[in-house]
């Protein structure tokens, strides 16, 4: 584990709404959302290339009222790396250990909330609502930016995703 | 923005497709801007406006009208690979309003986003055209009926009924007032302090027995050549437009919806649809979509 790294925040091709306690990010290469919570989110934030690993503990310390020890840190980046939400993707610190048993670890020992991302999944009604109708699979790259679920597939119900 | 109390992934989800129609918005008004080109934005986030913060309204691309003038100059600019993307493109605004471009523009009001000033309808113009928008899908669409809804219910205080009906003709001042009737009937709108409340709630039979028809089916439609490769579907949208859609039919004629016959209507609208169909069907032929 290298806590001399300095991960650094994507931040083009990202969509980023900021809601009480989490951060909603669309990802428009991908087609994927994302809900950050408060911790994942502060770590994120705290990722600019400057700060290390040690760091940004620190730094979620004093934001966060609570003990972040560097593991805490690395649990986020794991999943922002994961998640394609660094500029460079992060080799994961937590060889040989389920991600569950890091979470156990980690969560049994701080008082601030673990950081987790989760994912979430498009209703259909925002699919058909957002125009993501599509004729055949190139029409739908003709729909960029919309954040319809696929750029290259045109379902048999005629929208564009998988 | 407030934000309710339990936040769902639904709503998550809506924030951000807002937030996208968002930055498409901005980067579309400033790119065309920057060309001389003054849009007006319709519908989607436009009438988000009018919902309340805890009421998600999905939508997607943005619908901006430019004028007559302005128009290829636009389209080529989005074509152009310019930062300009997303946009349903408008000539002024077509089949949707008869009231000139100009007097839409001059009408017009401009509200902020992100520091950059937004041009829309004003209330009474978009009701208006929210309305014929909505007829104009045959009304299949039950979901967008809340736009109709919304607006009306949360008109501004200086809100001008004769402003919103009375400066197109009696016919499209019929489709409005009908269009306001069936939010009354299916969601329930207050039409309390409306003028023509009473003409509003006399709707005709036929017309709703072609909007509860149209909802139990769900089946929206959905262009033919997009169906060619899925013969299920294609059979489908096929038995959809035969008969047409009385309510559509009615708008593409700009017709009465008072007359006792909807058949002249359907004729005609059939026969105004049959050539571009078959055009757009063999197209997509020759084009073999992978």
């Amino acid at each position: 584990m290298n806590n001399s790294q300095r991960p650094i925040a994507r931040k083009s091709g990202l969509v980023v709404q900021e809601v009480p306690d989490e951060v909603l990010v669309y990802d428009l290469e991908s087609n994927k959302a994302h809900c950050l919570n408060q911790s994942a989110a502060m770590i994120w934030k705290s990722c600019d290339g400057n700060n290390s690993v040690s760091e940004i503990a620190k730094l979620v310390e004093s934001q966060a009222g609570g003990k972040v020890t560097e593991d805490f840190v690395w649990l986020a980046i794991d999943q922002l790396s994961e998640n394609n939400l660094l500029e460079k993707p992060v080799a994961s610190s937590f060889e040989g250990t389920s991600r569950r048993e890091v979470i156990k670890k980690i969560g049994l020992a701080s008082v601030v909330a673990v950081p987790v991302i989760a994912s979430l999944v498009a209703p259909q009604s925002a699919l058909a609502a957002a125009s993501c109708t599509c004729v055949n699979p190139p029409s739908c790259s003709n729909t960029p930016n919309l954040g319809c679920p696929s750029t290259t597939r045109c379902n048999s119900s005629g929208l564009c995703a998988p | 923005m407030s934000h309710p109390q339990e936040i769902t992934d639904e709503y998550r989800f809506y924030l951000l497709r807002k937030r996208l129609a968002e930055n498409l918005i901005l980067g579309a008004f400033r790119g065309f801007r920057r060309e001389g080109i003054e849009p007006i934005l319709i519908k989607g986030w436009a009438a988000d406006r009018n919902y309340p913060a805890s009421r998600p309204r999905f939508f997607g691309d943005i619908d901006l009208a430019v004028s007559a003038a302005d128009f290829d100059a636009a389209r080529k600019l989005i074509s152009s690979g310019s930062t300009i993307g997303g946009v349903d493109l408008h000539r002024e605004l077509e089949h949707l309003d008869t009231l000139g471009w100009e007097s839409l523009i001059s009408n017009s009001q401009v509200v902020k986003l992100e520091g950059e000033d937004i041009r829309i309808l004003c209330a009474e113009d978009h009701l208006r055209v929210m309305c014929v928008h909505w007829l104009t899908d045959g009304g299949e669409r039950r979901e967008r009926l809340w736009d109709i809804f919304y607006a009306v219910q949360n008109r501004p205080a200086e809100f001008d009924w004769s402003k919103c009906v009375d400066v197109v003709s009696e016919t499209r001042r019929q489709w409005i007032i009908t269009s306001i009737g069936i939010a009354h009937k299916y969601l329930d709108l207050d039409l309390s302090g409306i003028p023509f409340a009473e003409e509003a709630r006399d709707l005709p039979v036929w017309l709703t027995r072609c909007l509860e028809r149209e909802w139990a089916r769900n089946l929206e439609i959905r262009p033919l050549h997009s169906q060619l490769k899925y013969p299920l579907g294609l059979l489908r949208q096929v038995r959809k437009r035969i008969p047409p859609n009385p309510i559509q039919a009615t708008i593409n004629c700009e017709g009465d919806f008072r007359k006792r016959t909807r058949v002249g209507y359907q004729i005609r609208d059939m026969f105004k649809r049959i050539l571009p169909g078959i055009k757009r069907i063999s197209n997509t032929i020759v084009e073999k979509p992978s």
